[in-house]
């Protein structure tokens, strides 16, 4: 193979790179999830890369959306999955996305007093007001959970259980997805259900 | 002014969240009231009915119309990213039942990288409930329905209401009255089955990157492709495809295809795919067109590389394909006793042997070039085909269904034709010559079909997306597949050794055969119900019959004098051409329905200006429909509405005369009609009631049976 040649291949295979890359910005499942560092409500920077080794559960949350409201303020349902999954050495981080003057919008300090009225003990909340980790995730729905394995693989994605209500009579007769997801990775098994659908009220993303 | 704006919609924002709250009490509230009305802030509801009354033993339509303030939406069934259909549960008298929610075609909303499927400003879901015959005239049919919906604009808001309405029992159809309107506008936006054929492709899925692609194609003509402005594919299901991105379209011969992107969960490659399809056309109508096809895999010929591969492995596949076939239900007898003939023919020579071969071998070949040849020209002509497309024929299946009865009623023994049961498929033949050979080759083409469409549909599916010369190539790769054993067998002697002696058990054996034989024709009369209807049955089980009689009368007759064997001959084939001859008609029917609305006993006439000035001077009703080939629209509207059972019986009963005015080449007469309308274009549809040649009723662009009933009747 000539200088040209092989020059050319190399130009063409890291165009392709490029390219590839671009679409595998998205997450997908038995893949490495998306790498992003951000912001946290107590002012420290959280980078997904530091936490490998660690199983980590990202969930997309908006305090005033109603599905929300099921599963904090109406059941407890997310803030027992978080002791749960705290015990176990989970992280577990809330992702806000809300862009500013949008629904869920909040400071660090109003998402710290949120939680700690609503008895919810995640690791940390990351905040994402431009949206950008968001994006990356192509998070759609509040809430909308995302579950990588502690080599940083994602391991599940879509909504927190199977019944798309906001009434919280619906949770003890639903599929618990990421419950499922958690206990199954705590006993070295493959996820049950990788891939469902999300529900809740959109991401309210700026723009 | 932004933050006036910020603080209105966080005091806004605040009030919805405190009514949220409050919104069990609500609901608990109207269910006191039970009243037909109920509203929200966002959402005013009310119960409505096709009725206002109902008889026992109807069926009728409820609907829940919701009027939505402007910028916020309430959701389709599958809802897309986010958000959460409206359920309703009724709550009816006993013995009434009430259908899913029929939904009317959604619109999409996009927020940022959010997509929605759903609805604004106004929605009406109908449910079509069955009233029970129990029911007493002078009682009251009462329906709750507790609605569940999620309404959002920015942010969203579960609301429950309960609505009940109560309608009055009449014994008498006629006093049942017209209802609410709003039930007729909601069916004209119910999706209606597609006029065109749509097919569904789609590419194996990235396992680094979880994307593919789905292939939409729906067959419209260029001039009806013209009049598409929008047209965009709603799954039915979660997942399907990826709902914020584009659905590229583009505009091939006769066929528009989308290209969607899968989302996160893919149709499974033979499962079927279901949604609606919304095609705006240029004029703005609005239509839902119900999809249900099954995905089919997308082969990647893009690159030459991978479509020599492709080619030559597909020839491969089909050859073993072929030789399998000789294995399936159908095929096995056939060949079966064309390979014991071998063996009762032991005193042929070898030559001669080997020359059967070589013409059974041509058989094959010469009937799968035939099929070939005919997809290849069908193809040409645009249509969107694949193997066993002449399964598609109902009169085909009817025909092949008795093929293999007959075929096992001679295994059977009731009746032989030239002493050689090869020979049926040239039931001409006299002597198993060279044409029985042949013919035999036919035969097993013929019956080896419908077992291939289940076995063979990926190699084949390859096959007729090719170009002509490949095609061709592939399907004479499969016939030498099918010839090959029978082949081998005539031109080695020393296999023929190996075959049985001849005996007692080759007529055990032939007419053991015969079961799957029957086995195969009952599963044609299955297929054929599918196709034509439960009718169907009656008739191609009462063919058999008659060919079971002719066979025996054949038979019987064989050894007489000339003149019984001449007239039960006769019989025989009276009897034949009898059975094929009604199951043809009959079968046929409603695969023609269409083609006979157009044909002289059509309930139409020509459009002229003075034939309508005379039936208006006579003081005739007139119904007139102005349409164009190239019109969507028009097609669909006569599909779904004007050739319909119920308003042909309309017509017919009223008097109502239907003149069709066709605007394809923009006939300058009804140019100028169009234009006393306003109108620029078709669809136009005119109703003049009887005596009043003044007052034309215009209806309106999108019709359904009732509307259209009801417009003739003067409701």
């Amino acid at each position: 193979m000539s200088f040209r040649q092989s020059a050319k291949v190399a130009l063409a295979s890291l165009a392709f790179a490029l390219v590839s890359t671009q679409v595998v910005a998205e997450p997908v499942v038995d893949k490495a999830a998306p790498a992003f560092s951000g912001k946290a409500a107590d002012g420290s920077t959280i980078n997904l890369a530091d936490l490998k080794g660690k199983t980590v559960v990202l969930e997309w949350t908006n305090h005033d959306c109603p599905y929300v409201v099921k599963h904090y303020d109406k059941s407890g349902n997310i803030p027992a999955l978080q002791k749960e999954a705290a015990e176990q050495g989970v992280v577990w981080l809330q992702v806000i996305s809300s862009a500013p003057g949008k629904q869920g919008n909040v400071d660090g300090a109003t998402a710290i007093s949120l939680n700690k009225k609503r008895g919810a003990t995640p690791t940390n909340t990351i905040l994402d007001p431009e949206g950008t980790i968001g994006k990356l995730y192509n998070a759609q729905t509040s809430p909308h959970f995302f579950i990588i394995n502690p080599e940083g693989t994602l391991v599940y994605k879509g909504g927190v259980d199977s019944i798309k209500t906001a009434n919280e009579a619906d949770i003890p007769k639903a599929k618990p997805y990421v419950k499922e997801a958690l206990e199954a990775l705590a006993a070295g098994k493959k996820v049950p259900n990788p891939s469902t659908a999300p529900y809740g009220c959109s991401i309210k993303y700026a723009g | 002014m932004l933050s006036g704006v910020g603080k209105y919609l966080r005091v806004f924002r605040g009030m919805a969240f405190v009514w949220l709250l409050s919104g069990a009490a609500v609901a608990h509230s109207q269910q006191g009231a039970q009243a037909d009305r109920a509203a929200t802030p966002q959402v005013e509801a009310q119960l409505v009915a096709s009725v206002n009354a109902v008889v026992p033993g109807s069926e009728i339509y409820l609907g829940v119309n919701q009027k939505i303030i402007p910028h916020w939406h309430t959701y389709w069934i599958n809802p897309g990213d986010s958000g959460n259909a409206t359920t309703i549960s009724w709550t009816l008298p006993e013995g009434a039942s009430a259908s899913d929610i029929i939904w009317p075609a959604p619109g999409r909303f996009s927020m940022g990288p959010i997509t929605n499927y759903a609805y604004e400003n106004s929605v009406t879901l109908l449910s079509k409930i069955s009233v029970p015959s129990s029911i007493a005239v002078g009682d009251t049919f009462t329906a709750r329905a507790l609605v569940d919906w999620l309404v959002c604009a920015e942010e969203c808001i579960p609301q429950q209401v309960e609505l009940a309405l109560s309608l009055p029992v009449v014994g008498n159809a006629n006093e049942t009255g017209e209802g609410s309107p709003l039930i007729a506008e909601a069916q004209a936006q119910v999706p209606v089955a597609s006029p065109w054929e749509v097919t569904a492709q789609q590419s194996a899925i990235d396992p680094e990157t979880a994307q593919g692609k789905l292939q939409l194609q729906v067959a419209l003509s260029k001039d009806q492709q013209a009049q598409v402005q929008d047209i965009w594919f709603y799954p039915y299901d979660w997942g399907r495809i990826r709902q914020s991105d584009l659905q590229q379209r583009k505009n091939l011969t006769d066929v528009i295809q989308l290209e969607i992107p899968t989302g996160e969960a893919p149709a499974v490659i033979g499962d079927k795919l279901t949604g609606v399809l919304v095609i705006k056309e240029q004029q703005g109508i609005v239509r839902g067109y119900e999809i249900n096809v099954p995905v089919q895999s997308l082969t990647s010929n893009q690159t030459a590389e991978g479509f020599a591969i492709g080619f030559a492995s597909a020839l491969l596949f089909a050859l073993l394909g072929g030789v399998i076939l000789n294995l399936m239900p159908c095929v096995f007898p056939v060949l079966s006793i064309k390979a014991l003939s071998l063996v009762s023919h032991s005193n042929y020579s070898t030559v001669e042997i080997r020359r059967q071969g070589y013409v059974y071998t041509l058989g094959v070949l010469a009937s799968f070039a035939v099929l070939a040849l005919l997809l290849i020209v069908l193809k040409a002509g645009g249509n969107q085909i694949g193997w066993g497309f002449q399964f598609q024929s109902p009169i085909f299946v009817l025909l092949v269904a008795y093929l293999l009865f007959a075929v096992g009623l001679s295994l059977s023994g009731v009746f032989f034709i030239g002493g050689s049961v090869a020979g049926v498929g040239s039931s001409l033949t006299e002597k198993p010559g060279y044409s029985g050979s042949f013919f035999t080759g036919v035969l097993a083409t013929v019956v080896a079909t419908p077992c291939t469409a289940p076995f063979m549909a990926a190699a084949l599916g390859y096959a007729v997306a090719q170009p002509p010369l490949k095609l061709l190539a592939i399907f004479l790769s499969l016939g030498l597949g099918l010839a090959l054993p029978y082949l081998l067998l005539s031109c080695w002697p020393r296999l023929q050794r190996w075959l049985p002696r001849p005996g007692l058990w080759m007529e055990r054996a032939k007419q053991l055969l015969a079961f799957p034989m029957y086995a195969a024709a009952i599963w044609l009369v299955w297929v054929l119900v599918q196709q034509a209807g439960v009718d169907a049955v009656i008739i191609a089980l009462g063919g058999m019959l008659l060919i079971a009689i002719a066979a025996w009368l054949y038979d019987s007759t064989r050894t007489s004098t000339d003149g019984k064997r001449n007239l039960g001959n006769a019989s025989v084939l009276a009897l034949v051409l009898l059975a094929v001859g009604f199951g043809g008609v009959q079968v046929n029917l409603p695969a023609n329905a269409a083609q006979k609305s157009a044909a002289a006993d059509a309930n139409w006439e020509a459009y002229s200006d003075e034939r309508l000035q005379s039936l208006l001077a006579e003081g005739k009703p007139v119904f007139l429909n102005f349409t164009a080939s190239w019109c969507i629209s028009c097609l669909v509207n006569e599909r779904v509405a004007l050739s319909t059972d119920a308003v042909k019986k309309q017509f017919q009963q009223q008097g109502v005369v239907y003149l069709k005015g066709d605007w394809t080449n923009r006939d300058p007469q009804i140019t100028a009609f169009l234009k006393k309308f306003n109108r620029s274009g078709v669809p136009l549809y005119v109703f003049y009631p009887a005596g009043q040649a003044d007052s034309p009723k215009e209806l309106p662009q999108i019709l359904t049976p009732d509307l259209v009933v009801a417009a003739v009747s003067g409701q």
